[in-house]
């Protein structure tokens, strides 16, 4: 979310601090604030809003937030409205799925293009400009978090429903989507005409230039069912991001008198009905019971009790004795432990020491075995020289129709069957190694299979391993004492979970480098002619060192040759480059090797 | 089928499966579809081929071409494997450097971390991948339509009750219930976990996370912010700077998310930190309440933490990984010596 900081300033007029200071400080409260930067002359953050505090999807709850960590006054922009007015209007509301609404009609309105105050705030959030009324709506609702919307009566009429929809089969959204609609979603309708979603505006009754009289209207709903609607209808908008969350309905009367007022102002008009005020179960808060000492249990560092009042006072709770009960804004605020990280947030995390970990306490091995076996078995196998893999735990196409796992919305068509076996995913494997000309493949993965048997899931561990020449891999095996059969050319697989297993295993710590292959190992030959016999492993060694390990995957000795005319010795070496184009290995090999 | 093709797809498929080397493939690729190969020549004659006839006659050329190329295709893996057996089999007289083998990275990091916890009386634990609703997200304090759910896109088994667990924070739901009557526990947990993410350079349905836990009497949160601390200073250094800040997780409360100051600018902010000069690295907290209650156990008695981190970007930055696909399968390898 954007948060310009002039505007936050008007909330806290004595918010001074540096932008990089504010960036910080949000953060560590617990508002992740990625950076800011600078628009048209205004210093804008980009915040991430945690689901649980809807209250701060504005700029009002972000600035109550900062005011108690600041411990600086907030000012509250709304005024009060009062409206003349008898006319009563015909507004219905049929569903329990309204919690609040407010309404009101405003006439002989002078619509237009928006100030450039407006035009840069909406720039400033992503948003295009569309005309001072709406840009109105959308001011409000980035200002309080409270989504509303106004409605053009010429098109709309005055009859406006709260609905479920049950007459209406298709909604042209207000940048012209067609929706297609069934009874689940809510609705404010017309008696003729579907109007508005709960979340996104229609084109039917869109405001535009020539508007003169709107009803406007700030509304909460069950957010469970904006949640669900907004996904039927594949349909994710600000409105809908803020009106899943747990808004305070108390807040509509603030943000309702501060909308009207801006029209008033910039739109010249009159209000022209009474204030239709929806709102048949006012919010009740409960008192959560506070014990003062348990921020300091809770954090492991002293926190004084009067600073916790201190806390839930600027906060703006009500304090009997230890009965905390938060403002109504503070959705997030149900029980103890969340009166207990105000505290200790406010208080501050970074006065938490970093350097007192717990040290070792016996508390007994809850270990399952089976990670016992598992890791052992990883490290026979490497000292055997295999290579772990891991492979793809979702696989295209079942081993057995019967008994495979399939995922009901996987959106990786390649990936969409729960693997019955490890060996065609290692199949895949060495095909990829084959692509790289990999010599000498030897490899293994530890990991689970799945089936089914009727409506139960059963998962195995399972041993997978190849080796490029199958009567070392048959050795191997039994070495390992796995009693099992090759099953594709040099492949073979076993169900580990019921070998017998240690009592405990301390694995061993191993540091290697691993290798992103990025184009085939190139093996380029090459012959030295040395007066004496040497050592083939120490020759290795010391072209090793020349090539550098950067590009050079393997070095042999070939063969070893003596000429009966010259007595000499000649050395044939392979070797083998790696993520190097042709021209530049052999550029390589030649200067090693002297064989320019 | 056109018997004209028929003819040629026959001739050609015997031709094929007979060919042994990559250079008989290369020749034979060139004479079919080089630029003066066959199918170049009937698709330049296909304007001869009466107009009513074309349409069908232009299919059947396409289907033939594209059966060629694919066992052509097939037959050039066949010839690769053998040679690289026949290369193998020619290696008696060889002298080269002990073959070793190699743990995958994950692992290595796995065990780096069991290690550190190891030392301070953690088990190691691990839970099924197939789980239900209950255990991924109700015994964690995400009821069903929480926004929360949002977070981790699930891929499904069965919707709603069976899916893939997302978080090693499941694997906490079951070991709370299993060992609720058998505290304390410090348990440390590596395992996978699945997201309905499409596959590409920076993103995979699957990864891999690490979660610790601990349930005691009396535990804190200095000792949560310790031992994570202790945890980060194993694995990247003794000078690595680690700020721990408020984070809401639904499992935990109060929660806390560690950030590392940006090993690429120092704090100064960059591309690769988003400019916030910090990198997050996972979540934290103190178990919820309600997370205890659920599994049966006093949260007036018993308090705990809990802290997770993914383990797939830490390591590709280890090892100068650039793709995550790389990590499963694909094309990671070892070096089959110490050079």
């Amino acid at each position: 979310m954007k948060i310009i900081y002039s505007e936050l300033q008007k909330f806290i007029p004595d918010l001074k601090v540096e932008p990089q200071k504010l960036r910080d400080d949000l953060t560590m409260i617990g508002h992740f604030t990625n950076y800011f930067e600078e628009i048209d002359g205004e210093i804008v953050f980009d915040l991430d809003i945690k689901v649980n505090r809807g209250d701060c999807l504005g700029y009002y709850g972000l600035a109550r937030d900062l005011s108690v960590f600041y411990n600086l006054p907030f000012q509250n922009l709304s005024k009060p409205i009062n409206s003349s007015s008898n006319y009563s209007l015909p507004i219905k509301v049929t569903t329990q799925n309204v919690k609040r609404v407010m309404s009101t009609k405003i006439s002989n309105l002078n619509n237009s293009s928006s100030p450039i105050w407006l035009q840069t705030f909406l720039k400033c959030h992503g948003s295009n400009s569309i005309n001072t009324l709406v840009d109105l709506t959308n001011y409000i609702m980035f200002l309080y978090g409270i989504p509303n919307h106004a409605f053009d009566t010429a098109k709309s009429g005055e009859n406006l429903i709260w609905e479920m929809n049950s007459k209406f089969k298709e909604f042209i959204s207000l940048d012209g989507s067609k929706l297609i609609l069934d009874n689940k979603i809510l609705m404010i309708n017309n008696p003729n005409k579907a109007l508005s979603l709960s979340f996104w505006g229609g084109e039917s009754c869109a405001i535009d230039l020539t508007t003169t009289e709107t009803i406007i209207e700030l509304a909460i709903y069950n957010r469970t069912t904006v949640r669900q609607n907004s996904r039927q209808l594949k349909s994710v908008t600000e409105a809908s991001i803020r009106l899943e969350k747990d808004l305070d309905s108390e807040l509509i009367p603030t943000a309702f008198n501060h909308l009207t007022n801006l029209i008033l102002e910039n739109c010249g008009g009159q209000i022209n009905s009474q204030i239709f005020d929806y709102y048949p179960n006012p919010v009740k808060i409960s008192g959560i019971e506070f014990d003062s000492k348990l921020p300091s249990q809770v954090s492991g560092i002293n926190i004084p009790q009067d600073f916790s009042i201190d806390v839930f006072n600027r906060l703006g709770c009500q304090i009997n004795n230890n009965l905390i009960t938060p403002p109504s804004l503070r959705k997030d605020i149900t029980i103890e432990a969340d009166l207990i990280e105000e505290v200790v947030r406010f208080h501050g995390y970074q006065k938490i020491p970093t350097n007192q970990a717990l040290t070792f306490k016996e508390v007994g091995d809850i270990t399952p075995p089976e990670i016992y076996l598992i890791e052992s078995l990883k490290d026979k196998l490497i000292e055997l020289g295999y290579d772990e893999v891991l492979t793809w735990p979702l696989v295209t196409s079942p081993v057995d129709k019967k008994t495979v796992i399939k995922t009901q919305n996987s959106i990786n068509s390649e990936a969409i069957y729960l693997r019955q076996s490890l060996i065609p995913s290692l199949e895949q494997q060495l095909d990829q190694y084959t692509r790289f000309k990999l010599p000498e493949p030897q490899f293994f993965e530890i990991g689970k299979v799945f089936s089914k048997e009727g409506d139960n899931f059963i998962e195995k561990n399972a041993l997978g391993i190849y080796h490029h020449n199958q009567s070392q891999l048959l050795t191997d095996l039994e070495k390992l004492n796995l009693k099992t059969q090759i099953i594709n050319d040099n492949f073979a697989e076993i169900i580990i979970d019921n070998l017998p297993k240690p009592e405990k295993y301390i694995p061993n710590q191993q540091q290697n480098n691993a290798i992103e292959l990025t184009s085939q190992i190139i093996a380029l030959d090459a012959n030295i002619i040395l007066d004496t016999k040497e050592d083939p492993i120490n020759l290795i060694e010391k072209y090793s060192q020349i090539i550098g390990s950067k590009n050079l995957w393997k070095l042999i000795v070939t063969d070893i040759y003596q000429d009966p005319k010259t007595n000499k010795y000649r050395y044939t070496f392979q070797a083998s480059y790696f993520n190097l184009d042709d021209k530049t290995a052999k550029s390589i090999h030649l200067k090693t090797f002297d064989l320019i | 089928m056109n018997q004209n093709l028929e003819n040629i797809k026959t001739q050609y498929l015997k031709k094929i499966s007979n060919l042994k080397t990559d250079k008989e493939l290369e020749n034979l690729r060139i004479e079919l579809f080089g630029r003066n190969g066959l199918f170049n020549d009937l698709f330049t004659k296909l304007k001869e081929i009466p107009v009513e006839k074309r349409r069908e006659y232009g299919q059947e050329l396409n289907v033939t071409k594209n059966e060629l190329e694919r066992l052509i295709a097939i037959q050039s893996q066949k010839v690769q494997k053998t040679e690289i057996k026949k290369m193998n089999n020619l290696r008696s007289n060889i002298y080269d450097l002990p073959k070793m083998g190699h743990l995958h990275p994950i692992t290595q990091t796995e065990r780096q971390l069991n290690e550190v916890f190891r030392k301070l009386g953690f088990s190691v634990y691990n839970s099924p991948e197939i789980v239900t609703d209950e255990f991924n997200f109700e015994r964690l304090n995400v009821p069903q339509n929480h926004p929360a759910r949002d977070m981790q896109d699930s891929i499904y088994i069965k919707e709603p009750e069976y899916l893939l667990r997302t978080q090693t924070s499941t694997i906490e739901s079951y070991l709370l219930k299993a060992k609720s009557k058998d505290l304390p526990i410090r348990a440390a947990f590596p395992g996978s976990v699945f997201r309905n993410e499409k596959v590409n350079r920076s993103n995979h349905f699957v990864f891999h996370q690490y979660q610790a836990v601990v349930v005691d009497k009396n535990v804190t949160m200095k000792d949560l912010i310790g031992t994570m601390d202790l945890m980060f200073k194993t694995l990247y250094g003794p000078d690595v700077v680690v700020r721990y800040r408020c984070k809401y997780y639904p499992e935990v409360e109060p929660g806390v998310g560690p950030d590392m100051q940006c090993f690429s600018c120092h704090g100064q902010g960059c591309p690769l930190c988003k400019y916030a000069g910090w990198i997050e690295m996972g979540g934290s907290g103190m178990i919820h309440p309600k997370v205890l209650e659920a599994a049966g156990i006093d949260p007036q008695v018993w308090s705990g933490f809990a802290f997770g981190m993914g383990l797939d970007r830490w390591t590709m930055a280890q090892k100068n990984i650039k793709d995550i696909r790389t990590l499963m399968g694909g094309n990671l390898a070892y070096k089959p010596n110490e050079l």
